[in-house]
């Protein structure tokens, strides 16, 4: 008997669910055709075979819905045919409806033995067909649907699994305890284990401080940064490892994904930057220590030269004044002046060496009490100072209530009687000599200023009045050159700065200001 | 003019000086006190040191004052102070530090040495005969019995 079947397409024109397939096994052509006319209704796909061994060749290649099996059929009869479709894999469990003719228990027994779902007596009743045919349609559909979760869910898993595998860094899937669930490639790679073997094992054998308490979920600090812990290897070795782990609800537990990275060059670099700092600061506190020393030097020397140089000048002028005294009377004009000259030069010169040492005094960084001083006190105590220069001049001196300051008082009084006696000095020839002293108070602590109605300054010379034997003026105005510098060197002691604002031809405003809190400034210094 | 002192002997006064302008100037000051003064001048440290030690060792006199420049060459000014302070035999002789000028801490060293006051060397002639002269008297107690006691009874 040539094999002989035919498909019968149920499929509508309109897209709707797949149609599943049907297969009607009958010996009697009339009775596949009574079938086909009773199951099309389904819309769905029909095959038809006349023997067994058709059927059995069409279950190779596909899997039926429901399998409607003639009993009495020659050759292999139907339930010869249902063992044979059972033995096969593909088509153990697909259900198998058998048509008959009698009702025999014998039929029935066997017939369940074999597998069978149901029993359908001829005559067919269509509507009984059609409904007991539409299950096994309804039950397919939920199996395809089914599959297709579950492949979806595949798929979505795969995908999750690129995405791990992905990853820059090696990931780790782990419970709460540490049990590793999944782990990318990149693990192998880091720690030198094959990832099978991995999985199973606790996330302590690579990172052994691994820790994923209950306490750091609560306060969320486990995936906000990344922490540093010790990673081994297979063979031992370890390395610094850059950890970040963040905990996430899986359908039915809380797993932690840890990423680990190697960060042996990025802390290698950061020793090399420490290393490179400590160097700095050495190097920089070195430099320091024999600046502060050379200034040390320096100082020393000014001092001991300052002293030095006072000693035979002191002398000239002791003596030049013990010659002119002793030959009072006895010298004609020309020598009594060339002497006055001597005298005069001598005495200068005496004057200057006493300035260098005042200003070597003021800038040194010898210890000196810090007190609260009233300006008010050091600006009379000043005047007192400068009593007969005051009165030469009939100058006038005038201050507003002034502050109350953290200070030494020493610097404060040369900074007031060097800014006064300046003030007198460069005084115009038109004018009595005003010296009016003010401050204000600012954020930062207090800016005085002391104003003078004199000659003033020149733009070009605000900045060069303050360094060391400056002056503007010939020797008859009296100036040491030093009085501004030993100013400006008060002022930074005391962690201020001085500056002037001057209007040529009519007077000069001399600036300092101090801060409120001296010693943290004068420790930057 | 002054003769001497309580009319015996003049003013025995040991100067270490290193500076022989103002050993003269010093002996102008007290001339012009008229003082009658005997000077002990060493114009070394080393020289003042082992003088210092010998006072009145053996019979040897004891000076009336000391006047000692603090600033010798190798800033022995201090070792001399020293050596006089150690010689019990000077224990109520006042010790005067004479110099131009002192720091702070240089006064302080000095008077922690056994120095009975500081005579500042003015650089005006006038100001030097002055101060350093009414400053010996004072010292030596010529003018005024209170400073007797301070300067310790002259021996014989």
């Amino acid at each position: 008997m040539s094999p002989k079947h035919t498909t019968s397409e149920l499929t509508l024109p309109f897209p709707g669910p797949t149609p599943v397939k049907l297969l009607a096994v009958d010996d009697d052509p009339h009775n596949l055709v009574a079938l086909q006319a009773i199951l099309e209704p389904l819309n769905q796909e029909l095959m038809l075979a006349e023997n067994g061994t058709d059927a059995l060749r069409l279950c190779l290649d596909h899997d039926f819905a429901a399998i409607l099996l003639d009993v009495r059929m020659p050759v292999m009869d139907g339930f010869e045919t249902a063992e044979m479709i059972r033995s096969r894999r593909r088509s153990r469990r697909t259900p198998i409806l058998f048509l008959t003719a009698y009702r025999s228990d014998e039929q029935l027994f066997r017939g369940y033995d074999l597998g069978a779902v149901d029993f359908l007596f001829k005559p067919i009743v269509p509507e009984v067909l059609q409904s007991k045919v539409r299950v096994f349609v309804e039950l397919r559909r939920s199996e395809e649907l089914l599959q297709r979760q579950t492949e979806d869910l595949k798929r979505t898993e795969r995908r999750f699994r690129d995405v791990l595998e992905a990853a820059p860094d090696a990931m780790l899937i782990t419970t709460e305890d540490g049990k590793i669930e999944l782990a990318n490639s990149r693990v192998d790679m880091l720690f030198q284990y094959s990832r099978e073997t991995l999985i199973g094992q606790n996330i302590r054998m690579l990172i052994p401080e691994w820790e994923c308490s209950m306490a750091e979920r609560v306060r969320e600090s486990l995936a906000q940064a990344e922490i540093r812990q010790m990673g081994v290897r297979r063979d031992g070795t370890s390395f610094p490892a850059g950890i970040t782990r963040s905990p996430f609800q899986a359908s039915d537990a809380v797993l932690i994904t840890t990423a680990i990275r190697d960060i042996t060059s990025q802390v290698d670099a950061e020793a090399r930057i420490e290393r490179t700092n400590v160097e700095l600061e050495r190097r920089v506190a070195e430099r320091t220590a024999a600046l502060s020393s050379s200034n040390e030097a320096l100082r020393q020397f000014a001092w001991a030269a300052s002293h030095d140089l006072q000693e035979p000048i002191r002398t000239v002028l002791a003596y030049t004044q013990w010659l002119s005294e002793a030959v009072n009377g006895h010298l004609g004009k020309r020598e009594s002046g060339m002497l006055s000259v001597i005298e005069d030069h001598a005495s200068r010169l005496n004057q200057l060496l006493g300035a260098l040492r005042q200003y070597i005094h003021v800038s040194e960084s010898g210890q000196q009490e810090w007190a609260p001083v009233d300006c008010n006190e050091v600006a009379a105590a000043a005047v007192s100072t400068l009593q007969t220069l005051i009165q030469e001049t009939g100058a006038s001196v005038e201050w507003s209530p002034l502050p109350i300051v953290p200070s030494i008082e020493i610097l404060l009084h040369q900074l007031f009687q060097n800014l006064i006696s300046n003030g007198i000095k460069y005084r115009s020839s038109e004018r009595t000599p005003v010296i009016r002293i003010s401050s204000t108070a600012t954020k930062t602590g207090w800016t005085f200023s002391v104003m003078d109605n004199g000659i003033g300054i020149d733009a070009q010379y605000l900045e060069y009045i303050f360094g060391v034997f400056r002056r503007l003026h010939t020797v008859e105005l009296s100036g040491t050159g030093i009085g501004l510098s030993i100013c400006k060197a008060a002022v930074e002691r005391l962690g201020g700065r001085i500056w002037v604002e001057s209007t040529p031809g009519s007077g000069s405003v001399f600036n300092f200001a101090l801060p409120r809190d001296p010693h943290r400034e004068s420790r930057t210094k | 003019m002054i003769a001497d002192l309580n009319g015996s002997r003049p003013a025995r006064i040991f100067v270490a000086e290193d500076n022989n302008a103002d050993v003269w100037l010093i002996e102008e000051a007290l001339r012009r006190q008229s003082l009658a003064f005997q000077l002990d001048h060493h114009l070394t440290a080393a020289e003042a040191i082992s003088a210092v030690k010998e006072c009145g060792v053996g019979g040897s006199p004891i000076p009336d004052l000391l006047l000692l420049d603090y600033n010798l060459p190798g800033g022995q000014g201090l070792e001399i102070l020293a050596a006089a302070a150690a010689n019990p035999n000077l224990a109520g002789v006042p010790k005067a530090i004479l110099s131009s000028f002192l720091r702070p801490n240089e006064l302080q060293d000095a008077i922690r040495m056994g120095a009975s006051c500081f005579i500042p060397k003015p650089a005006n002639l006038a100001d030097f005969l002055r101060d350093v002269g009414t400053k010996v008297v004072d010292l030596l107690g010529v003018n005024g019995a209170s400073q007797r006691s301070a300067v310790g009874t002259l021996p014989r």
